[in-house]
C-alpha cells in the first residue's frame, strides 16, 4: 500500500522533470548589433546542393582540379564559355549533346546546372551573368529534349572557382557551367 | 606738429595692418570653405592634443589618447587637413587649459598649427563628460565647442562626432564620419561574411555566421541591413533588425534575389530577381512583397541604386552587348543610357546628394572607380594606378566613396574623396574585404 501511493507521488513529479529540463538563461542579444539567434542548421532547410560547389567548399574540396579540368565531374562534364559571354558555342554543343544523351539513358536523375564566372569583373554582374549561363545551357538541354522539370539552375558568380590563378588557363576553367547529378 | 602726425601714420598704419591681417585670415577660411572640391587647400594644418583628464585617479589615460587618434584619423581620411605629429606638440595637456585664457597659442602657431583641437574628459563609473573644442589659433578664439555626456563605451562615436562638427564648421558641411561601414569579409575564415565596423575601424563585429557565401549588404534608413545569402541553399535576400536582433528571409524566389537597396524613405526595396526567367529589376515591399517590375527586356538587369528623391533607379545592364549603366524613371518612359565611354559599366551607386553616379569602367583590363552627372555628361575617373576597384558607395555627405581595391594585393577597402585625391586604406589584417555600404549618420 504504502509503496504504491509513494510510486504515484513521484510519477508527477519526474515527469515534470522530464517535460520542463534544466532552467536556460535568455541568450544575450545586443542591442545594437545582434547575432543570428533562431537560425536553423543549413542542412535541416531547404539546404546546399549535396556534392555541389558549395557544398564541396564549405567541406573544404574546392578547387580540386586534374588534368586540366575540375575533377569533381560525374558522367556529365562541365561546359565552358567565352569571357563576357553566355551564349552557347559550337565548341559546347558536342559536349551538351553527350550529356543529353546521358540524361535520356538515366530518367530518374535530376540536374542542378550551376553557372560560374571568371574572377575577373565586378562580383553581382558575375552572379547575373552566370546565371544567364545556367539558364542558357538549360534552353539548349530542354530543346535537345530532355525536360524542364528535371533541370534548375543556380549561379555562384566569379565565387567557387576551380583555380585561383590570374591568366587566362585558368580564366577559361571558370567560365563554366558546371553539372550536379540529384536524386539517382 | 611732427610728434603728432608721425603718431597718426603709425595708429594708420597698425589699422592697416589689422585689416590685411583679417582679411588674410577670413581668406584662409573662405579657402577651405570654398574649394574642398579643387586642388591646393588639402593641407590645412590642424593640431590634436590628447583629452585633459580632469580626475587623474581614475585611469583610463588610453581614452585621451584614443579620442585624439580618432579625431585625428577623421581629419586625415577627409582629405583636408593635414595632423601635425604629436611628437612635435610643445604645450602638454595635463599642464595647460582648454579655454582661449588658458592655452598658450605661440606653442601651436610655432609648430605651424592653424588650427588647434583641445579637451578634457571625466570618468566616473561607466558614465564619461567630454569637452572637445576647436580653436584658431592665428586669432586666438574658440571656433567650436561641443561637450558630450555618455557611456564610456560610446566614447569613440563622441570623436566621430566632433570630427563631424569641425568639417561643418571649416567646409560648410557636416562631415561623414559618425556613421558604420557594413561589408563582406573572408577575414574570419574562408567564407564571405557580413561584418560591420566604425569608420576608425577599431570596431569590427561579424554579423552573419552560417559559413556559406553572404553578399551586397545595404542600409535602411532604420538600421536595418539587407544582404543577400546561401546560407539555404539559394541566393535569398535577407533583412537583418540590429535592434531586435533577428534576421529574416524577405525574398527567395528561385534564382537569385540580389542587390537588394531601401529605398530613400524605406518604403520600397528593390533588387535583382530571377522570378520572370531572366535577371531583372524589380520593386517590393520591405517584407519582400511585390509591387512591380522595372526592367522586362531580355538582357542582364542588376545593381539598382535609388536616386535621393526615390524616383529613379539607376542600374547595370547588358541590352545593348556590353554591361552599361541606365536609369529608369519609376513614373515611366524606357530606361535611359548613362555611360557611354568603355565597353564595361557596372555597379552604380548614386550619391545621396544626387549629384553624382559612381560606377565601376575596365579601362585598359583594369577596373577603376568613376563618377557621372545623372545626364550622363562629365564622367571623370577617380581611382588610378594598380589593382581593380570595385564596389563604389557613398559617404552619408555625398562627398567620399569607399570602395573595394585589389592595389596592396588581397582585397581591401578604402576611401577617397570624389575630386580623386589619393586613397586612405581603411581595412587591414587577414582575407578579402568586399562590398561596402557606407551608412547615413548615426543619429
Amino acid at each position: 500500500m504504502f509503496k504504491w501511493r509513494l510510486r504515484a507521488a513521484t510519477i508527477p513529479v519526474l515527469l515534470s522533470v522530464l517535460l520542463t529540463g534544466c532552467p536556460r538563461t535568455p541568450q544575450d542579444v545586443d542591442s545594437e548589433f545582434g547575432r543570428e539567434t533562431g537560425e536553423t542548421d543549413v542542412f535541416a532547410e531547404e539546404g546546399v546542393s549535396p556534392g555541389g560547389s558549395l557544398d564541396r567548399f564549405r567541406r573544404g574540396q574546392e578547387g580540386t582540379y586534374q588534368d586540366g579540368a575540375d575533377a569533381n565531374q560525374g558522367p556529365l562534364r562541365d561546359v565552358y564559355f567565352a569571357y563576357d559571354s553566355f551564349d552557347v558555342s559550337e565548341q559546347m554543343r558536342d559536349q551538351l549533346r553527350a550529356n543529353a544523351d546521358w540524361l535520356r539513358n538515366n530518367a530518374n536523375v535530376r540536374v542542378e546546372l550551376e553557372g560560374h564566372c571568371d574572377e575577373r569583373g565586378t562580383v553581382e554582374y558575375n552572379l547575373a551573368l552566370g546565371a544567364k549561363r545556367a539558364r542558357a545551357t538549360k534552353e539548349y538541354l530542354v530543346a535537345l529534349g530532355i525536360s524542364a522539370t528535371r533541370l534548375t539552375t543556380i549561379s555562384y558568380g566569379e565565387e567557387l572557382p576551380v583555380c585561383y590563378d590570374a591568366n587566362e588557363s585558368c580564366w577559361s576553367k571558370n567560365r563554366r557551367v558546371h553539372f550536379v547529378t540529384r536524386g539517382e | 606738429m611732427m610728434q603728432a602726425r608721425r603718431f597718426r601714420a603709425r595708429v594708420a598704419m597698425a589699422i592697416a595692418v589689422a585689416l590685411v591681417g583679417a582679411g588674410l585670415v577670413s581668406e584662409a577660411a573662405a579657402q577651405v570653405r570654398g574649394t574642398i572640391f579643387g586642388p591646393g587647400v588639402r593641407q590645412y594644418p590642424v593640431a590634436v592634443a590628447e583629452l585633459k583628464s580632469l580626475a587623474p585617479a581614475s585611469g583610463r589615460s588610453e581614452l585621451a589618447t584614443m579620442f585624439a587618434d580618432i579625431v585625428s584619423r577623421d581629419l586625415e581620411l577627409s582629405g583636408i587637413f593635414r595632423v601635425v605629429p604629436r611628437s612635435a606638440h610643445i604645450e602638454k595637456a595635463d599642464s595647460s587649459g582648454i579655454t582661449t585664457g588658458t592655452i598658450n597659442f605661440g606653442d601651436w602657431s610655432v609648430i605651424g598649427a592653424l588650427a588647434l583641437v583641445k579637451g578634457s574628459y571625466h570618468i566616473e563609473g561607466d558614465r564619461v563628460r567630454v569637452e572637445a573644442r576647436l580653436f584658431d589659433v592665428f586669432q586666438r578664439r574658440l571656433l567650436v565647442g561641443r561637450n558630450y555626456h555618455g557611456k564610456v563605451a560610446n566614447m569613440r562615436r563622441m570623436a566621430h562626432r566632433f570630427a563631424d562638427e569641425i568639417l561643418a564648421q571649416l567646409t560648410g558641411e557636416r562631415g561623414p564620419f559618425d556613421s558604420r561601414i557594413a561589408f563582406a569579409s573572408t577575414r574570419a575564415g574562408r567564407f564571405k561574411e557580413i561584418h560591420v565596423m566604425s569608420l576608425d575601424g577599431g570596431d569590427v563585429r561579424q554579423l552573419t555566421f552560417n559559413q556559406t557565401i553572404n553578399l551586397s549588404p545595404a542600409w535602411g534608413p532604420d538600421g536595418s541591413l539587407l544582404f543577400t545569402s546561401y546560407q539555404r541553399g539559394n541566393p535569398d535576400l535577407y533583412r537583418m533588425d540590429f535592434q531586435a536582433g533577428s534576421v529574416e528571409r524577405v525574398a527567395f524566389g528561385p534564382g537569385l534575389n540580389l542587390g537588394g537597396e531601401y529605398s530613400p524613405d524605406g518604403s520600397r526595396i528593390a533588387y535583382s530577381s530571377e522570378e520572370h526567367g531572366n535577371p531583372d529589376i524589380v520593386l517590393a515591399k520591405p517584407d519582400g512583397t511585390p509591387i512591380s517590375r522595372v526592367t522586362d527586356s531580355w538582357a542582364i538587369d542588376v545593381s539598382p541604386s535609388w536616386s535621393p528623391d526615390g524616383k529613379r533607379l539607376a542600374f547595370c545592364s547588358n541590352r545593348a552587348g556590353g554591361p552599361q549603366i541606365y536609369i529608369a524613371d519609376l513614373g515611366s518612359g524606357r530606361p535611359q543610357r548613362v555611360t557611354f565611354s568603355g565597353d564595361y559599366n557596372t555597379s552604380p551607386a548614386w550619391s545621396p546628394k544626387g549629384d553624382l553616379i559612381a560606377y565601376v569602367s575596365r579601362v585598359g583590363g583594369r577596373f577603376h572607380i568613376f563618377a557621372v552627372k545623372a545626364d550622363g555628361s562629365d564622367a571623370r575617373q577617380i581611382t588610378s594606378g594598380a589593382g581593380d576597384n570595385e564596389d563604389p558607395s557613398w559617404s552619408p555627405d555625398g562627398r567620399y566613396l569607399v570602395f573595394s581595391s585589389s592595389r596592396t594585393g588581397a582585397k581591401k577597402l578604402f576611401v577617397s574623396d570624389v575630386t580623386g585625391g589619393p586613397a586612405v586604406q581603411l581595412t587591414h589584417g587577414n582575407g578579402d574585404d568586399t562590398s561596402p555600404a557606407w551608412s547615413r549618420w548615426l543619429d
